[in-house]
């Protein structure tokens, strides 16, 4: 009996320590996430290093840098890629297509549903964007045996055809130094 | 012997069943019955349709042929494709396209190019965590193929090494863990986290054979065999092997990395501090001796 008394005094002193301790300064804390845990302040780094500030190393580091903007295009006379860069002289031309960012010219191809349907797309027309398109169609009409189904958006700048004409329309905005 | 009710539940607890997962019950509601409500939509048919097969017949389970050895097992198996989702990718740049960025100027021929040079071009990407181990050099475009570089790739055809040492350039085959790949893909993000730059691990069992082959300018292969490895390929292919010794871009040519460096010039274990433009050498013997090669 003894035991059993020893027992159910120390349980009560430990359930009134723990109820004192639960009820005023026990707060629940989860740190679930990255934006609400406390900020690592502080922290001891126990390894030994050296601090260098060499412009040498630093070359290197320079060198394996993103760059920030797409690179200016370099003045060379013959290109091997296909690649052909925007001529000058358009002011007194009609219509006018802009290269993009990464001087390239803006026709794509576009494959929907499913592959089925293939639509040759020409972005960043300014200027007498009819004119263009009678132009296209007298380049591109021979292609094909249908008659070429060509969507204007003046307000956009853009011409949607029906077909994957993308090489051929590059090849012709070329010879025409756009 | 006290009377208050917590240590009459003491007491009591003494004497029951200690809690296990033989004696809990499930919390109400952990178990969901699935019934079929009769009444749930009007009394309807709950998906089964208006009488005949739909209601009445019983659909056997896909490839069920009743009793028959069905036609799914009746042929021994055999897995052609086991594990390909497993196995490493190189994502393709063609040569014509690697002529396109050393012409538009997006990447530097006067520096040796690495994944690191055409991942700051923006216009390739690899994912590490899609098992994509970096860049396969494809031969479109290798008739044309006139840039003297150094490159460095992933995976490299015979005839895509012989247009790149044709034009008097050199290439070599490299092999980068997923640790390092990630650092490589974007090193300004890489250094804003304050990290040591990794070091390269060695390839595994099954890529160490092709890395440490002359013929495919594996990083690890001996240099005097991969020379003449290339007076070989040469011949292979029949054109006159420029000299590169007696080049003025000697220099540019053989810069070669360390099999444990990720970064020209830079050892790992370093720490770049992009906002002081310092850089951290530890100086640990046991992190020196770690980060040697």
């Amino acid at each position: 009996m003894s035991t059993m008394s020893l027992l159910a005094k120390t349980s009560k002193v430990l359930l009134e320590t723990c109820y004192k301790n639960i009820s005023t300064k026990y707060t629940p804390l989860r740190f679930h996430g990255f934006f609400n845990s406390p900020f690592l302040e502080d922290v001891q780094i126990k390894a030994r290093y050296e601090v260098t500030k060499s412009p040498e190393d630093w070359k290197y580091v320079e060198r394996i840098l993103p760059p920030l903007t797409v690179p200016e295009l370099p003045q060379r006379e013959v290109f091997i890629s296909d690649f052909k860069p925007q001529g000058e002289n358009h002011k007194h031309k009609p219509y006018y297509i802009a290269r993009t960012r990464n001087h390239m010219i803006p026709v794509y191809l576009k494959i929907k549903q499913r592959g089925v349907k293939k639509l040759s797309y020409i972005r960043k027309i300014q200027g007498d964007i009819w004119l263009l398109q009678k132009e296209l169609e007298k380049f591109l009409q021979p292609m094909s045996k249908a008659p070429l189904r060509m969507q204007v958006n003046e307000f956009a700048g853009t011409i949607i055809m029906n077909g994957d004409y993308v090489n051929a329309i590059k090849h012709w905005l070329k010879e025409n130094d756009y | 012997m006290g009377s208050s009710a917590a240590d009459k539940a003491l007491n009591l607890l003494r004497y029951l069943p200690r809690v296990c997962l033989a004696n809990i019950r499930d919390n109400p509601g952990a178990v969901k019955k699935s019934r079929r409500g009769r009444g749930q939509h009007g009394g309807d048919y709950h998906g089964d349709g208006n009488k005949g097969s739909g209601q009445r017949q019983n659909f056997m389970r896909l490839g069920y042929e009743t009793g028959n050895n069905p036609f799914y097992l009746r042929f021994p198996w055999e897995p052609y494709y086991k594990g390909h989702h497993l196995r490493r990718q190189y994502p393709p740049l063609s040569l014509e396209q690697l002529q396109l960025f050393v012409e538009t100027n997006r990447v530097d021929a006067s520096k040796p190019i690495d994944l690191v040079s055409i991942m700051n071009t923006g216009l390739y990407q690899i994912f590490p965590d899609k098992h994509q181990f970096g860049v396969h050099l494809t031969d479109e475009g290798a008739d044309l193929f006139k840039c003297k570089v150094n490159i460095e790739v992933q995976w490299a055809s015979e005839l895509v090494i012989a247009s790149v040492e044709k034009a008097g350039g050199t290439i070599t085959t490299a092999y980068y863990d997923q640790h390092s790949l990630q650092a490589m893909i974007n090193t300004k993000k890489f250094f804003e986290r304050g990290i040591p730059i990794p070091r390269r691990m060695m390839p595994p069992p099954d890529a160490i054979e092709y890395y440490s082959d002359p013929c495919k300018r594996g990083y690890l292969a001996d240099p005097e065999e991969i020379s003449k490895e290339r007076l070989v390929l040469s011949q292979k292919y029949g054109y006159v092997l420029p000299n590169i010794e007696k080049d003025k871009d000697y220099t540019l040519l053989t810069e070669r990395k360390d099999p444990r460096q990720i970064f020209h010039g830079l050892h790992p274990g370093w720490v770049v501090n992009l906002k002081d433009k310092t850089i951290l050498k530890p100086q640990n013997e046991d992190l020196k001796e770690y980060y040697a090669s």
